[in-house]
């Protein structure tokens, strides 16, 4: 509170419009209390902030339980969860922060990486830290939570995408299994799809949603790293998209769309459970809600791999994820970290897995809400017998998945690619259009982002 | 002319347009009382099965419709309080007294109305950030969150409105100065005068401009949803229901939504009902611009 | 309209020497008094209109983070530039889509208001009548936002009748087609209530003997509509258009209420785009430059419309 805190004066103009600012609030003598974590008196308990997007549910409650657990066992440094439903949370990391008021530790988007730690918001990971990161978690996931070449925190939830199916709709168009390619996939989407006589869906064949990126983008990148495409170039500054694999892509989805298989305006996330689409491309975190959403009929639910759009072709998707990293205005940084080993690196017990089986707090966490970490070894202890076989696809992924590019603008690159995808979805562009059109604003952005 | 010849006419269209205009409410009122699975479901139906409760049980259940009911009032409170008070004070010295700059600051008071809102929410967010000595700040307005830790962010950028002290201006004009001066020889300070002679005497244009400000204020949004997202603390009622949606599961989302909406609009709907003489002639009066 | 910077009526002349004294020293207690009285006002403009425009001015013409003061990065015109650049999608579709969205308002809103406003004028129930149009105005943008968007969809109100009509369904929010003129339907149906009240208090102030006059003469309601209440209303007509415009120029609210600028960039906003490229990319400078954008239209839109008003007040 005393103008000593104040670090540096970079010029004149800065000071003197602090000056005129100081005036009224000495008039306006707001009680205002400070923000800041923990009562500061010597003695008491540092309190660290997390922010993450588990905000309801079984999240909330799953990410709880281990932090009820810390704060049983140690007495110097306690930690209080916030929550934010997910589509607000890049928001909120950037507001907070901007209000002085961002969360000691910050559970992002691993896409929001490069803007984060360009902002200066992210701290990188301390050296002994980045070395347990590095060695835990598969290429993928590391790749994820580093920006630069420089880790920046404990990769957490690692979402792989593969295909969903409600087999019962596949029997009934006569159909025995998932689709393994392209053209299977198309022939199947065809055959299962129903209309009554308004025009409305009854069923879609694939489900091409314009609910969330993830239904958009996620779908798409999927599709196109299946096809050995890239989104963006290995060297962060230009799109990749405008390519053979894009704009098969564009041309599988715009097919499926113009011939009726699919219904873009349709909610897939209300619609599938509700058994009104056959397939659709989504993240593993799905089984678990499609679990408590479905009941009983989740048994007509089958997962397999993303189709390639040849027999022969290597198998590869998507895969996207969080990370726990620490605010760079922390105070306490260091009890942060050490808090976030606790959490995602030491090993403990599973109580349900053969005797003697161990994993990490996060992981018993995320498998427990149907999700997974980029942790190969904890995934085959945990998911061993009885577990949700619908789970096995998702697992399989993490060795072949591509992670999703995190440069900074990544985030406006996805939106301006989601524009174009729903463009296009909706016949607004044809696949020439979207391709141009995409890395025409894709290039503007990114490099405008550097 | 039209009404002369064809009365049904008129009837028709006007019916027409309220039945447009209502049935949205309508529409609110009754979804709040659909059940699970009873919502967004084909064929469409305007009636619930039941007039079923739970859903506004279940809003009370997933927000603290107190606490965002309580940041409402108070941000509307100080909005209000405020604007009355500044406006009328303001509009009494540009119409009754006389002092160099008097026309200046009457047309800065006119220029302020052309600035629209959207440009001073990046700036306004800083400032308060910025706030000196609030909130952890230093003097220099660095190291703390300001002033977003408080509810006093809710009201901050709108505690003053030039429109309020242009119509108190234009209506304190016509007040007769003999009866100020009369006061004055009474020996009555200004201030004497302004809170027992003006005040009473623009007692209608008050409960305009405040009934105007309230609705104004219980319903912003924008500023709103950004100052919660700084600190959730200080929520009101829009953003807290506005929240809803992603909070419940997809088969009661609506109804829940719905529920709250009906809440949230109940008290400055009543406000209206009661007082809309007066807000009616506030729409009018902000024709003088 | 009335001429607002008419000189305040400066009552008496002064009176003679003997009072000249006296009334110099309470001048001056009241000029005092009077600055006391704007004290208030004149540093809350001071603090909140005049220091913040200096300050979006300054970070438009800036690089910054967002988060200490002291990084502010002046880069001149680049975040304008950069607004316009190739393959920026400011231009089009989203100031495209700012201005079509006031135009769509201003049109929906005035034919409705217009129609209503000659019907509504001398029935009988007036007071129901305006009661039941004014909802939408006192009512929370998200209350109407959630409403519209619930009847919008496949199982809602709208589709509803018309799937009852033996009509298709329209996926309105979802299709990028219908979703602008969709959200237009609604910010006008918000503030169409306030327009039939202008107009029907313009329409009053027209002489009953115009009417009369023109009923003799055997003029149909049609020409009567064309040749005598258009023309009268025009002031009150000016006035709801270009309140209507501007207030569509800058809305935001609703949209992120009912799209969230989707599906696409189909209606998305300059406002809103300002609101997300600050608030949630933390690309300050931008986000106030495209601030700056938009409201040299909205100057330009007011400007043209003191002009219009100054011009018909020399006419009269």
């Amino acid at each position: 509170m005393t103008p000593s805190r104040r670090t540096r004066t970079p010029n004149g103009g800065l000071s003197r419009r602090h000056f005129a600012l100081s005036l009224p609030s000495a008039l306006l003598a707001s009680g205002c209390a400070a923000p800041h974590q923990g009562t500061g008196r010597p003695g008491d308990p540092i309190v660290l902030t997390l922010l993450s997007h588990y905000a309801s549910g079984e999240a909330k409650a799953a990410l709880q339980g281990p932090v009820d657990a810390w704060n049983a066992t140690h007495e110097r440094v306690k930690v209080r969860t916030k929550a934010v439903e997910f589509t607000d949370l890049l928001t909120t990391f950037m507001v907070r922060q901007a209000a002085g008021q961002g969360a000691d530790i910050l559970h992002p988007y691993c896409l929001w990486n490069g803007q984060l730690v360009q902002a200066g918001v992210l701290r990188p990971a301390p050296s002994e830290h980045a070395e347990e990161i590095t060695r835990g978690y598969g290429e993928a996931a590391v790749a994820a939570s580093s920006v630069g070449g420089k880790v920046y925190g404990y990769p957490t939830e690692v979402q792989t995408y593969a295909l969903y199916c409600n087999r019962r709709l596949l029997r009934e168009a006569g159909i025995d299994g998932p689709p393994r390619t392209w053209p299977e996939l198309e022939e199947t989407a065809q055959r299962t799809a129903r209309r009554d006589r308004y025009g409305n869906t009854l069923v879609q064949g694939f489900g091409l949603s314009t609910y969330d990126d993830s239904t958009t983008v996620g779908q798409t990148l999927a599709l196109l790293n299946a096809a050995g495409g890239r989104f963006v170039s290995a060297d962060g500054r230009r799109t990749a998209i405008d390519s053979p694999a894009g704009r098969a892509v564009f041309d599988l989805e715009h097919r499926l769309v113009v011939n009726g298989a699919s219904a873009p305006g349709v909610n897939v996330y209300k619609a599938f459970p509700s058994g009104q689409v056959a397939m659709v491309v989504s993240a593993g975190w799905w089984t678990g809600s499609l679990k408590a959403l479905m009941g009983k009929d989740y048994r007509d639910v089958g997962v397999a791999p993303v189709p390639v759009p040849g027999a022969d072709d290597k198998r590869a998707t998507l895969s996207t994820g969080f990370m726990l990293g620490v605010n760079a205005a922390s105070e306490y940084p260091r009890e942060a970290w050490e808090f976030l080993r606790w959490l995602n690196a030491e090993k403990v017990r599973v109580k349900s897995a053969a005797k003697g089986a161990t994993a990490t707090r996060m992981s018993s966490l995320q498998v427990s809400v149907g999700s997974m970490t980029g942790r190969a070894d904890d995934m085959r202890t945990l998911l061993g017998k009885g577990s949700d076989p619908n789970l096995r696809p998702f697992l399989d992924a993490l060795a072949y998945a591509v992670p999703e590019p995190n440069v900074p603008g990544a985030q406006q690159a996805k939106s301006l690619l989601r524009k174009n995808i729903e463009a296009l979805w909706t016949g607004q562009q044809s696949v020439d259009d979207a391709l141009r059109t995409t890395r025409r604003q894709v290039d503007q952005e990114v490099s405008r982002s550097w | 002319m039209i009404r002369r010849r064809f009365p049904w006419l008129s009837y028709l269209v006007v019916v027409t347009g309220a039945v447009l205009t209502v049935v949205p409410f309508l529409d609110m009122v009754m979804t709040s009382f659909k059940g699970p699975g009873e919502s967004g479901t084909l064929p469409y139906r305007f009636l619930p099965e039941a007039f079923d409760l739970s859903n506004y049980r279940a809003a009370f259940d997933q927000l603290d419709l107190p606490v965002l009911f309580r940041n409402s009032v108070i941000a509307t409170a100080l909005i209000t309080g405020s604007v009355l008070l500044t406006s009328s004070l303001a509009g009494y010295a540009l119409a009754k007294l006389r002092f160099p700059g008097r026309d200046f600051i009457f047309r800065l008071v006119l220029s302020t109305m052309m600035f629209p809102p959207f440009l001073f929410f990046i700036p306004h967010f800083l400032i308060l950030v910025h706030w000196p000595l609030a909130g952890g700040n230093d003097l220099f307005g660095r190291g703390g969150a300001g002033l977003t830790v408080s509810i006093a962010a809710l009201a901050m950028p709108f505690l003053v409105n030039g429109f309020g002290i242009f119509l108190m201006r234009q209506f304190m004009v016509s007040i007769p100065d003999e009866v100020l001066e009369a006061a004055r020889i009474d020996g009555a300070g200004e201030f004497a005068v302004w809170w027992r002679i003006v005040v009473p005497q623009t007692k209608p244009v008050l409960v305009t401009l405040g009934l105007l400000t309230f609705v104004d204020a219980w319903n912003e949004y924008i500023w709103a949803l950004l100052v919660s997202t700084a600190n959730p603390d200080v929520m009101t009622l829009p953003v807290g229901i506005q929240l809803l949606q992603d909070y419940v599961d997809p088969t009661r989302t609506m109804p829940i939504v719905m529920a709250g909406l009906v809440l949230s609009i109940l008290p400055v709907l009543i406000l209206f009902l009661l007082l809309q003489k007066y807000y009616i002639r506030g729409v009018m009066l902000s024709g003088l611009k | 309209m009335v001429n607002t910077l008419a000189p305040v009526t400066t009552g008496r002349v002064a009176h003679g020497a003997a009072v000249d004294g006296r009334s110099r020293t309470r001048r001056r207690r009241q000029a005092v008094v009077a600055y006391l009285f704007l004290a208030p006002a004149l540093l809350f403009f001071a603090l909140f209109l005049i220091l913040p425009l200096g300050f979006a001015l300054l970070l438009s013409m800036s690089r910054w983070a967002g988060f200490d003061l002291g990084d502010i990065d002046p880069v001149g015109l680049d975040n304008f530039t950069g607004l316009f650049a190739d393959g920026s999608t400011f231009l089009a579709p989203i100031l495209t889509n700012t201005l079509l969205f006031a135009l769509g308002t201003v049109a929906l809103a005035l034919a409705g208001s217009v129609l209503v406003a000659t019907c509504i004028d001398k029935l009988r129930f007036q007071g129901l009548w305006r009661t039941l149009y004014f909802l939408p105005i006192v009512t929370t943008v998200v209350a109407v936002g959630n409403v519209w968007k619930y009847m919008y969809e496949p199982g809602g109100l709208v589709n509803g009748v018309l799937n009852a009509l033996g009509l298709g369904s329209v996926a309105f929010l979802q299709d990028p087609d219908t979703a602008l003129p969709s959200v237009v339907v609604v910010q006008a149906w918000a503030s169409v209530g306030s327009a039939i009240l202008i107009l029907t208090a313009g329409l009053k102030s027209v002489p009953e003997s115009y009417y009369e006059a023109a009923a003799l003469d055997g003029a149909g309601p049609v020409t009567v509509f064309w040749k005598i209440t258009l023309p009268l209303l025009r002031p009150s007509l000016l006035f709801v258009c270009i309140t209507q415009f501007l207030t569509g120029l800058q809305s935001f609210a609703l949209i992120i209420v009912m799209t969230k600028g989707g599906p696409g960039d189909a209606t998305d906003v300059a406002a809103l785009e300002m609101y997300r490229q600050a608030f949630s990319y933390g690309d300050w400078g931008t986000a106030s430059a495209a601030a700056f954008v938009l409201f040299v239209v909205v100057l330009g839109v007011t400007l043209v419309q003191l002009w219009i008003f100054r011009r018909k007040g020399e006419d009269a």
